[in-house]
């Protein structure tokens, strides 16, 4: 019996070590398929962000590959879905960058995720392209490989505070999130530039987003003489009790924050549709309804969405819009540089005002955040159709 | 005096078990020191995370696999041991420390929550325990996520890196391995030892274990300190595998699989849990599709082992113990070995009973009651149901204080409600309903009787020092050779819920014997016994007492007790209804019209 | 702000109370603490907004359907999780199995219906304020199941039964009592009682498969204070806990609160392992 057994165990670790021998090193030869890595959260907690970038990136690969791909050499997108779950997303780097031999990696898209696997492939030395927000992920130093197709948390918020302060001309602010790490860090960031800016915050604070009532802080905020409300998070839930309670209250202020606010899933949760009014998230200007047209490249995009048959009601257009710069991006560049690390960088460090749906790109050696500052807006979120806002009342167009 | 030599433990079987065991092992060993030769850092990744859920699994086995607590909410071990080696390397707090000093930090912050966590299984049920857990694991994630100065908040904290030999790559392999190898260890260690012992009687046996002399409170607080200092270094290392924590990575289903996969592996293991946690590990891996479903899976696994095989994969993997036994067993004790058992005694002490009182409720148990066990006498305790009599044994153990009267051994008052002290008096007894541990050996068992009497410390068992194989050996001789005074020797290394009833009853005079009782209490020992087990049992009984023992023995079989009693109390409504010689108590009248009938 | 800490205080209480008496109608029958009490209530508020949000039925059909559904789930668990595990002498195999179908509900729920917190329909329109519906709705739930739960035990034989079997068991069957039906009879009426809290109270917990932790946990702290088996006890300490936390809430923020909650719990059990009103422990020798 403990011969058997040990047989056994012998047995199996001879063969996962044979197993694991055989796949360690595909030889790329002419025709292979240059491989992408691709950490989406797909299931899990934080995921209906993922699921729809998603779409746009498997479009475009799709596209790039029905149109040729690259040479003659098609793409294989290697999806790892990360279920919202850091440990997960560092194995799949791992396999990835080991393993697979990726070319490039896209994502995670979630902060914890991207802050865990972000040094990891950086310690590979495999280029790596951002659709996070997180500031702390871009680094030309300590990862002169990882670029940023979105833009930054900072940037995000100085949007909003433009708004508010510039546009809107509110002196006093009352700015909430929940206990995430993007809440906490959101608010961090922007309590001292809505201070910098001369604004006045009267009421911050982080709340467990399973609070079921808000009552409490809202009413505090109305007794601190906040003129705006500021909410940072993505949790659908908690947003839409902020403006439900507000609603309830009867308190006429604009809520200015995050993009989840405009969310499908936050209207759902609505009490009455009256809630959603003078709500004003984030958005991108290049998918924004302006004078009642979407600019041209967001255009043409929609109509190539509806040929395909993307789903879009359930989603955001610059989410898919996102998902499908991404792809673009990785396909033209390894078009026009090849699949080495060290040209991919080179090009990407060169690339002035690439046009994409969601933004137009500038990195440079020393800046590798490619997201123009100009392009982050405040939308009108009881505007949505198609997936698209109205660009808020104010700008200059 | 035959020259019965005692017999050796049974020498091959049992060192023949030993090297089984160790082949696992060493094949596992193997096959990690091997690894990197695969230079496939993906693998390298995957078996690093084994080992380290490994390393905290190994701690937790001890605490739920041994100890019998469920312990469900641990995950926050692994948390606190992440965040204090990487605040502390990080330099957040305090000024930044040296890696491997913040990795011993951890180590050292996981054992006093794992002290904290502790304190409340000494007092609470087993539900409640559970819950406790849970929520100590939500308090440490929320803790994390408000003390941003510290941890980063939300945002979380780069975790430590080690420098060379162990920086990243298969340098820190290698020390993820060597830790584990030297948890696994160590876990090993104990749970061969006289506190692994202990701690199976607690769970599985928990009145016997106190009259044993275990003290519960000191051995679980040590055993949930070592278990937290082993998930706290767990920690330290996830944060470096990770290279940067966040609140949400320590997640509910994290600790849900560490215990599913102790469970999976079986209680009383070491290698069932090891390879639960490497396929637990692994598993998702693999089966990419079905990855959002691993908890469910996991979840419908432990349905499945609780339900069908509780043992888990250990009790599938003990083929030791399906081989068949002897069908007709008998029970030949060995009294003439004694001697060697027994330290002879001479002017022994006397243990008696004055005036004690006990009710339950507006039930008086015992109304008045004086006795006296003399030693080198078999005194024997009869009546009729509801009489007294176990209780009485009960208040001699210290199970019960009594409201009024006195438990004394000499001159020295028993302390009330102190079970576990009991043995230190050289105080033993056995039980109405056999008080065993199923899953542990007949030697096991016995072992449990002489806990009080090692030397060293649970320091000292955890690396097999010198003093802790010297209490080993001498507990397994002096074990064996109490087997061989009841007649059970033979049946040493079987499982000991294969045993017959009347064998559970002998073997649970062999424990007692293992104090070297200066008093021994036997309750219903008869009960269930052959008429020829009965004359065995008789003269054995009569032959401890021979020796300088006091004997009390309650019993219902009166031909027994007639037999082999120099003196016989008969209780009644708790008070004593007569008491004297066997000869006087026949012929009592009220005696007769009470009890025993014409 | 008062009448808002009270108003919800008040009503998420009383949707922990019936969790409360939940688990205490499954211990009273098997001497069992199931952890299927959390996850009776997240289905209530699972499957009412499925029913009524997504089917559209009318709101009394839907409930109907929940308890029903509730009283199914309190089978199954008794059936598939206890009785199996009721022969065996350790103590803590009950624990693992109702934990281990407990969760592998919970993750089916996290996959088929989603892990964000989906809306509950409107029941009534009443409101809002803080005499809103989705405040007076679970408190009047949790008188009727006390009152309900009174009468049952006191005037029907049904009733008296189940309390000779939470008494002695053994007596009870001697006397020819049907245990195991009566144990069935018993886990059906927790399901029905914990998928009622569950839907009465989605309307502010929405239906979150998230909510099965929360109500395992805080269900139980009532009971753990009120002692075990004691219904007025859950029912004083479930109120107490729901008007503690939201004010908890209100003065230093959620986190603070959970850990306040924690310790209070913590601190009574160590102090009153039964609980301020529960019975002492049986003989164990």
């Amino acid at each position: 019996m403990s011969i058997t057994r040990r047989k056994v165990l012998a047995g199996s670790a001879v063969g996962a070590a044979s197993l694991a021998s055989g796949l360690a090193a595909p030889a790329i030869a002419a025709n292979e398929p240059i491989k992408i890595g691709y950490l989406p959260a797909l299931t899990g907690p934080s995921s209906s962000t993922g699921i729809g970038i998603n779409r746009g990136t498997v479009l475009a690969v799709d596209e790039i590959n029905a149109a040729g791909g690259i040479d003659g050499r098609k793409i294989e997108l290697i999806v790892r879905d990360t279920q919202s779950d850091p440990t997960k997303a560092v194995n799949a780097v791992a396999e990835l960058t080991q393993r697979q031999k990726v070319a490039i990696i896209f994502g995670p898209l979630n902060s914890g995720e991207a802050l865990a696997a972000t040094p990891l492939i950086a310690r590979d030395k495999v280029p790596m392209l951002h659709p996070c927000w997180v500031d702390e992920l871009i680094d030309v130093k300590k990862y002169p490989m990882a670029f940023r197709i979105a833009p930054t948390n900072t940037q995000v918020g100085g949007g909003a505070n433009y708004y508010v302060v510039d546009v809107l001309k509110l002196k006093k602010v009352a700015v909430i999130s929940d206990t995430t790490g993007y809440g906490t860090a959101s608010v961090n960031t922007y309590v001292p530039m809505l201070k910098a800016k001369g604004a006045e915050v009267v009421y911050t604070n982080h709340v467990d987003a399973a609070n079921p009532d808000l009552k409490p802080e809202l009413l505090r905020m109305q007794s601190a003489g906040a003129q705006a409300i500021m909410p940072w998070s993505v949790n659908a839930g908690f947003l839409s009790r902020i403006l439900n309670t507000r609603g309830a209250m009867g308190w006429d202020v604009p809520v200015v924050g995050q993009t989840t606010l405009g969310s499908g899933q936050t209207k759902a949760l609505l009490d009455k549709p009256e809630n959603w009014n003078k709500v004003y998230s984030n958005n991108f200007r290049q998918v924004c309804f302006a004078g009642g047209k979407l600019p041209a490249r967001a255009e043409e995009f929609v109509d190539r969405l509806k040929k395909a048959k993307v789903e879009m009601g359930d989603t955001l257009l610059w989410w898919i819009a996102l998902g499908w710069d991404g792809a673009k991006m990785m396909g033209e560049t390894l078009k026009a540089a090849g699949p080495k690390a060290d040209d991919i960088v080179a090009h990407w460090n060169k690339t002035k005002d690439w046009p994409g749906v969601y933004g137009t790109v500038t990195w440079t050696p020393e800046q590798h955040n490619g997201f123009p500052d100009t392009e982050v807006v405040m939308c009108e979120v009881n505007s949505l159709k198609d997936g698209a806002f109205n660009l808020a009342p104010g700008y200059a167009v | 005096m035959t020259d019965a030599t005692a017999p050796a433990p049974p020498a091959r079987a049992l060192s023949l078990a030993r090297i089984e065991g160790a082949l696992p092992w060493i094949a596992l060993g193997l096959v990690g020191l091997l690894l990197p030769l695969l230079d496939d850092s993906y693998i390298g990744v995957i078996a690093q995370r084994a080992y380290i859920y490994w390393i905290l699994s190994a701690g937790l086995n001890l605490v739920v696999g041994y100890a019998g607590q469920i312990a469900i909410g641990w995950v926050s071990m692994l948390t606190l041991g992440a965040y204090t080696t990487a605040a502390l390397t990080a330099g957040t707090a305090t000024p930044a420390w040296h890696p491997y000093l913040a990795l011993v930090a951890g180590g050292a912050v996981g054992a006093l929550a794992g002290v904290v966590v502790g304190l409340p299984a000494l007092r609470l049920r087993t539900f409640y325990f559970a819950m406790t857990t849970l929520g100590f694991a939500t308090i440490v994630t929320q803790v994390a996520l408000a003390w941003k100065d510290v941890t980063g908040g939300g945002v979380g904290t780069p975790g430590p890196v080690f420098p060379w030999p162990f920086d990243p790559g298969w340098g820190f392999y290698y020390f993820c391995f060597i830790l584990a190898a030297l948890a696994t260890w160590m876990t090993a260690n104990l749970a061969a030892s006289r506190f692994g012992r202990a701690l199976v009687a607690i769970r599985d046996a928990e009145v016997a274990a106190e009259a044993s002399g275990v003290a519960k409170p000191r051995l679980l607080i040590a055993v949930f300190l070592f278990a937290g200092a082993l998930g706290g270094v767990a920690g330290g290392l996830f944060a470096s595998l990770q290279s940067y924590i966040t609140p949400d990575a320590f997640t509910f289903e994290m600790s849900v699989l560490f215990f599913i996969a102790i469970l999976i592996g079986g209680r009383g293991s070491i290698l069932g849990p090891a390879l639960g946690t490497i396929v637990l590990t692994v598993l998702p891996e693999f089966a990419a599709p079905l990855v959002q479903w691993s908890t469910f899976l996991y979840a419908a696994l432990l349905l499945l082992i609780v339900l069908i095989i509780p043992g888990g994969i250990a009790d599938l993997l003990d083929y030791k113990n399906r081989r068949p036994l002897e069908r007709h067993r008998e029970i030949v004790p060995q009294p003439e070995l004694l001697a060697r058992v027994l330290d002879r005694r001479t002017g022994g002490e006397v243990l008696s009973l004055s005036d004690v009182e006990l009710s339950f409720g507006g039930v008086r148990a015992i109304a008045g009651l004086d006795l006296e066990i003399r030693p080198g006498e078999v005194h024997g305790l009869i009546g009729p149901n509801g009489s007294g009599k176990t209780t009485t044994l009960n208040v001699i153990s210290g199970y019960y204080a009594p409201e009024a009267g006195q438990v004394r051994l000499g001159d020295a008052v028993l302390p009330p409600r102190a079970p576990h002290l009991r043995a230190d008096y050289r105080i033993a007894r056995t039980f109405q309903t056999p008080r065993l541990i199923g899953g542990a050996s007949v030697l096991d068992n016995v072992m449990i009787g002489g806990t009080i009497d090692g030397e060293g410390s649970f320091a000292e068992s955890l690396l097999t020092l010198p003093r802790h194989r010297r209490d080993e050996k001498r507990l397994r001789e002096a074990a064996m050779l109490a087997l061989a005074v009841v007649g059970l020797d033979q049946l040493a290394a079987v499982r000991a819920d294969r045993l017959q009833h009347s064998e559970l009853r002998f073997m649970e005079i062999a424990r007692a014997l293992m104090l070297r009782p200066a008093c021994l209490m036997l309750d219903e020992p008869a009960a269930g016994l052959s008429a020829d087990e009965i004359r065995r049992l008789g003269a054995l009984i009569v032959a401890i007492s021979r020796e300088g023992t006091a004997v009390l023995l309650v019993e219902h079989h009166a031909d027994l007790i007639f037999d082999i009693c120099d003196r016989v109390t008969v209780l009644n409504l708790g008070k004593v209804l007569a008491a004297g010689t066997p000869a006087e108590i026949r012929s009592h009248r009220e005696v007769v019209s009470a009890y025993l009938g014409a | 702000m008062f009448a808002s800490i009270v108003s919800y205080g008040l009503a998420v209480g009383a949707v922990y109370a019936l969790i409360g008496i939940t688990y205490n109608v499954m211990f009273s029958a098997s001497r069992v603490f199931s952890f299927t009490a959390g996850m009776l209530g997240m289905l209530g508020g699972v499957l009412g907004a499925l029913f009524i949000g997504k089917l559209g039925l009318p709101a009394i059909v839907g409930l109907v359907l929940v308890l029903a559904c509730g009283a199914v789930l309190g089978l199954v668990t008794e059936l598939v999780t206890v009785r199996p595990v009721l022969k065996s002498i350790e103590q803590h195999l009950y624990v693992l199995s109702t934990l281990a179908f407990a969760l592998m509900v919970q993750q089916f729920v996290a996959v088929e219906w989603g892990t964000e917190a989906q809306p509950f329909p409107r029941l009534i329109a009443i409101g809002p304020g803080w005499l809103d519906q989705q405040f007076w709705l679970p408190m009047l739930a949790c008188a009727v199941t006390i009152v309900g739960l009174e009468l049952l035990y006191r005037k029907t034989l049904i009733g008296r039964a189940f309390l000779a079997i939470a008494e002695d068991s053994y007596a009870a069957r001697a006397l020819g009592l049907p245990e195991t039906q009566l144990r069935m009879a018993s886990f059906a009426l927790a399901g029905v009682i914990g998928t009622l809290a569950g839907f009465t109270g989605a309307e502010m917990l929405l239906a979150f498969f998230g909510n099965q932790s929360i109500l395992n946990f805080y269900g139980f702290v009532p009971v753990a204070l009120g002692g075990m088996g004691s219904n007025r006890g859950a029912v004083v300490g479930g109120l107490a806990l729901g008007l503690f936390q939201q004010a908890a809430n209100f003065l230093v923020g959620g986190i603070f609160a959970a850990v306040a909650v924690f310790a209070v719990f913590i601190i009574v059990l160590l102090l009153r392992p039964e609980g301020l009103a529960g019975g002492s422990a049986a003989r164990r020798v």
